[in-house]
């Protein structure tokens, strides 16, 4: 309310001072020229002072004056034959008042309404620093801060990590698990978070990265149902349907009847039992990162609805449409990390190959990118021919 | 609260601004007074409001409140203060608001100070400025929007671009726009002109001030800006002809011209029309420059705007801005009553010589920055433009300007004597000659054409000073008296005088470092040493340092002559921690003029490191040049605003004595 006060005051008070003109009784004009001739009377000033200072010769200076004068002559005789024409009666200023009484608010207010937020107040960070009052990116904020002062403090990374995953931020989740663990050492829940983070930033694949990790989290505990999970969802991927509906029977068999991710692996196991055949990263995690090309959570909700044919058509769809922005749109690293993932899913090598040469004429091998796409191909046993050099 | 308050101020400008454009021109043609008045209250609202609105960004920007998405994206709650400040414009939003500011600034000061201007003047001038206003705060407000929210706000920001975290990027925006749309006066000045058809006498006492500081802040602002990218960029090189820095030396070059040809129209009402066109010129440069820079056509380390819309934006500001005055100009230039007569050997008319070859040197600046995007948009073609064609056209162009330079200041009004001018140049000739064939000896062998570059610059220098001293009359009369009759002399032409010994140093310094600069590359590994001219270099060794907001690597070196340590220096790498992005930190020692750069490249395998050293001899002269034009830009602006040039007498031999 104060804020609509306050603009309402501020237009008073811009409109007050642009009326003002209007409202005071108007002088009459002076010519024009009676200008031009006051300019002149003070060039004959000036000449006459560098005169007097010795500046310019009095032969000089009479020249100059002759010149003035001649231009103070003609600009009277100017002002005379303008003064004969009667100066035209002033029209009332009604019109011009009511635009600007009408002009201002009218702008102001419309503009200001489709472009500003009004009701969003200002936010100092110092302010928002010392009363977070569950503001999430003060507190993440703030632990980052910590962490940057303190880089070793394994727990604080430890507890930033799930966070960012929460918040999609993955990159910074890798990073985070990946520093907890190697100061904390590994438990089954960081291994298994850091490999859902590698997960979610690969665009829901099962990278050998994150199956590594999967396997070591096992190994700590045989019956940690996430890491169980993404394992299975690897080799489902891989196209190793017998390996994969095995694993999920065991994780199925091994979880309480009212655990959260039983229908989730039900479905899977239901899926490899119908069709052999069937792939696609379809897995629960394909909703993280926003990397273009994503199935949206409409999409994913779609392919549950649909038998398998119609679902590999979708899914070949999106990879169509991920390759033409690609090609429209080269300068990007995680597109073309996630067409060649997919190509490699999909069974098309051939075409991975290919995607893998545009990938690296967009980011040449030389660079850090270049190099990341070097490293994914060969995680995925791709050949880069020449592109190497 | 305050946030939305300032963006609000901002949208009351825009309507301000057009009722700004409006009222008044309908008051000048109804012969109205009260609305002719309402102009200069409209300017004050608007630079008010507008500064209000400039003061909460920086607000926003000084508490790190991100919940303000510019303030997000190029700040960093870690930031020294005063980067956190200057990183209000070093951003697109914040700078076009800061032109904005500028331009409603010198609108106010038009408002404030044209007490003696004629009304109808005063309104259209205003209205014109308004007009621009308008266009540019719909920008602002539709396509860069610096007021847009994050809700919620993040917790942290992006930080600024590290290149951009410097002092000298702090004031090279700044100057530079000053500069820039001081021109927007003298536009505004010379499109009333045409609609009143019509050129007062105070107008020339209007436009030559205007115009002489608008040249020198923009003088300030390249040359800030040409050192700029000399220390922090790394490269060495101190000007690139990329088309960045074109874009700012195009409207110096027009300016150039104009501020001499409103000198002529102050004194002599004489090339009224070649004011009223340059005056144009120039600003549409000014605009162009402000087009290429921010609509993101070009790609150089400038260009931080990619978004097409605001290219379109931009370029339909200038279509209409450029387009609308030049057919203006078109029709109503004959209306302009030509002023005096001159002969074509007099001031006036080295004075058109300078500006038909300044106009050429622009043209030829604008030929080589534009053609490569004229031919990638016509048949997708990429080519660059590099220093070799600026160099060939462009030097060739000034080297005959810088020839005849001495003689204007010489010739009287109205009529000159070219022989006596020749005659009384033949010492600084000579001096200029004599420099030319000394470093010749000194440098047995170098580049040809480097001493008589020198000599040239010399030339200049001295050819300046002669005009001070037969002024003074020095050596004829007692030194007493010449020197009462120096002090008496018009500030104007101390600072003609200054601005010309100016272009002579900086002349001396460009040929100097480009003839005679040694770069040096080698790989270097602790305790290592090499030779650079005089000097020799050790390499003690690398240092692990850290910043507010930045961890850096930096390297010792020890530099001594003939082998006595005389100095040391550090040059680091830096690596912003909030954009993961590495900066150099050249090392610079200065010894007199002339400094000693050193720049650290990648590491080696083998623990070495690649070092990158030159010697750049005289190379402070290039900027201490600008400096001293400066100089003489403020002290002409401090002259009294009533000269008179006393016209020469007809078929007198020797104009001796002709006054300012």
């Amino acid at each position: 309310m104060l804020f609509w006060i306050l603009v309402a005051i501020l237009t008073a008070a811009v409109a007050a001072v642009l009326l003002l003109p209007l409202m005071r009784a108007a002088a009459p004009l002076p010519s024009r020229h009676s200008h031009d001739i006051e300019v002149y009377r003070d060039q004959l000033g000036e000449l006459a002072r560098d005169r007097d200072a010795g500046l310019i010769g009095s032969e000089e200076a009479e020249l100059a004056r002759a010149e003035i004068a001649r231009r103070m002559l003609a600009a009277s005789a100017a002002d005379q034959a303008a003064a004969e024409r009667t100066p035209k009666r002033l029209l009332s200023n009604r019109l011009s008042q009511a635009f600007i009484f009408l002009c201002l608010p009218a702008i102001g207010l419309c503009l200001y309404l489709t472009t500003g937020s009004p009701g969003v107040p200002a936010q100092p960070l110092a302010a928002r620093l010392a009363d977070p009052n569950g503001d999430v990116n003060i507190l993440i904020a703030k632990a980052e801060n910590h962490l940057a002062l303190n880089p070793e403090d394994g727990a604080g990374w430890d507890l930033l990590a799930p966070i960012y995953m929460r918040h999609g931020r993955l990159e910074d989740a890798v990073a985070a698990y990946d520093r907890a663990i190697r100061l904390l050492g590994p438990t089954p829940a960081r291994m298994g978070g850091y490999a859902e983070a590698l997960v979610a930033q690969g665009g829901g694949l099962v990278t050998s990265e994150a199956q590594n990790a999967l396997r070591k989290a096992l190994a700590l505990d045989p019956n940690d149902p996430r890491s169980a999970f993404y394992l299975a969802l690897g080799l489902k991927q891989e196209g190793k349907n017998a390996e994969a509906l095995s694993a999920f029977r065991k994780l199925a068999g091994s979880s309480p009847a009212d655990a959260p991710w039983l229908p989730l692996v039900n479905q899977h196991i239901a899926e490899l039992a119908d069709s052999p055949a069937a792939v696609g990263p379809t897995g629960p995690a394909a909703t993280g990162p926003a990397a273009p090309g994503n199935p949206t959570p409409g999409d994913i909700a779609a392919a549950k609805e649909m038998n398998d044919g119609d679902r590999q058509s979708m899914i070949r769809g999106m990879v169509d449409s991920l390759a033409s922005r690609l090609k429209e749109d080269p300068a990007n690293l995680e597109g073309w990390m996630r067409l060649i993932r997919s190509y490699v899913v999909l069974d098309q090598r051939d075409r991975a190959e290919e995607a893998l040469h545009e990938g690296l004429i967009a980011f040449p091998a030389t660079g850090v990118q270049g190099k990341q796409l070097l490293a994914l191909a060969q995680e995925l046993g791709l050949d880069a021919g020449g592109d190497t050099e | 609260m305050i946030i939305e308050l300032g963006h609000y101020a901002l949208v009351l400008a825009l309507a301000t601004a057009i009722i700004q454009g409006l009222l008044p021109v309908v008051g000048v043609r109804r012969g109205d007074p009260a609305l002719m008045a309402l102009a200069a209250n409209a300017a004050l609202v608007c630079f008010l409001l507008v500064a209000f609105s400039f003061a909460v960004l920086t607000f926003a920007y000084v508490t790190s409140d991100f919940s303000v998405k510019n303030v997000w994206e190029n700040s960093h709650s870690l930031k020294p203060l005063i980067y956190k400040v200057t990183g209000v414009w070093g951003n697109h939003e914040g700078s076009m608001l800061l032109w904005l500011l500028i331009l409603v600034f010198f609108s106010a000061m038009v408002a404030l100070f044209g007490r003696n201007l004629p009304e109808t003047l005063k309104a259209n001038v205003l209205a014109v400025q308004a007009w621009i206003a308008t266009a540019f705060t719909l920008f602002v407000l539709l396509t860069s929007n610096p007021f847009a929210r994050l809700v919620p706000a993040p917790g942290e920001g992006r930080d600024l671009n590290p290149v951009l975290q410097d002092i000298g990027l702090a004031i090279h925006p700044p100057l530079l726009y000053l500069g820039y749309v001081g021109f927007s006066v003298c536009f505004s000045f010379a499109v009333a002109a045409l609609i009143e058809g019509r050129i007062d006498a105070a107008w020339a006492r209007w436009v030559r001030p205007w115009t002489l500081a608008a040249w020198t802040f923009l003088t300030a602002g390249i040359a800030m800006g040409s050192y700029w990218a000399y220390y922090e960029l790394g490269w060495g090189g101190w000007w690139f002809w990329d088309p960045v820095e074109n874009a700012s030396f195009m409207p110096w070059l027009a300016g150039t011209a104009l501020l001499h040809s409103a000198l002529v129209m102050e004194k002599r009402e004489a090339l009224k029309i070649w004011t009223v066109l340059l005056a144009i010129t120039t600003f549409s440069l000014s605009l162009l420059g402000t087009f290429l820079v921010r609509s993101g056509v070009l790609t150089s380390v400038h260009a931080f705007a990619t978004d097409p819309t605001r290219g379109v934006f931009i370029l339909a500001i200038l279509v209409v801005f450029i387009g609308g005055a030049f057919s203006l100009f078109a029709f109503r230039a004959s209306h302009l009553k030509a002023g005096g007569i001159f002969a074509p050997i007099s001031r006036e008319g080295a004075l058109v010589l300078n500006n038909l070859i300044l106009t050429t040197a622009t043209a030829t600046v604008l030929t080589g920055t534009l053609y490569p995007l004229v031919l990638e948009a016509l048949t997708g073609d990429k080519i660059s433009v590099g220093a070799p064609f600026f160099n060939m056209t462009f030097g060739l162009l000034m080297l005959p300007l810088v020839a005849v330079v001495p003689f204007g200041p010489l010739l009287a009004w109205k009529r000159g004597d070219l022989a006596g001018a020749a005659q009384r140049l033949f010492t600084a000739a000579a001096v200029g000659l004599l420099a030319a064939a000394a470093c010749y000896y000194a440098v047995n062998g170098g580049p040809v054409l480097a001493p008589l570059g020198l000599g040239l610059g010399v030339y200049l220098i001295i050819g300046a000073l002669t005009d001070l001293v037969l002024r003074s009359g020095l050596g004829k009369v007692k030194a007493g008296v010449a020197w009462k009759r120096f002090s008496g002399l018009p500030r104007s032409s101390i600072g003609t005088a200054l601005a010309h010994i100016g272009l002579g140093i900086t002349l001396i310094g460009i040929v100097a470092v480009t003839a005679f600069e040694t770069e040096t590359v080698v790989e270097m590994k602790p305790g290592a040493v090499v030779d650079v001219g005089r000097y020799s270099l050790r390499f003690d060794g690398m240092r692990e340092g850290r910043g507010p907001n930045y961890t850096e690597n930096a390297g010792h070196f020890t530099i001594s002559r003939g082998g006595v340590a005389v100095s040391e220096v550090w040059s680091s790498k830096r690596l912003y921690s909030a954009r993961r992005m590495p900066t150099t930190e050249a090392g610079i020692r200065t010894f007199g003029v002339s400094q000693l750069y050193v720049s650290l490249g990648d590491d080696m395998a083998d623990g070495g490191i690649v070092v990158r050293i030159w010697w750049k001899p005289l190379i402070l002269c290039i900027w201490g040049g600008a400096l001293v034009m400066m100089a003489g830009g403020i002290v002409s602006l401090t002259d009294r605003r009533l000269r008179v040039g006393a016209p020469a007498r007809a078929r007198r031999p020797l104009a001796v004595g002709a006054a300012e």
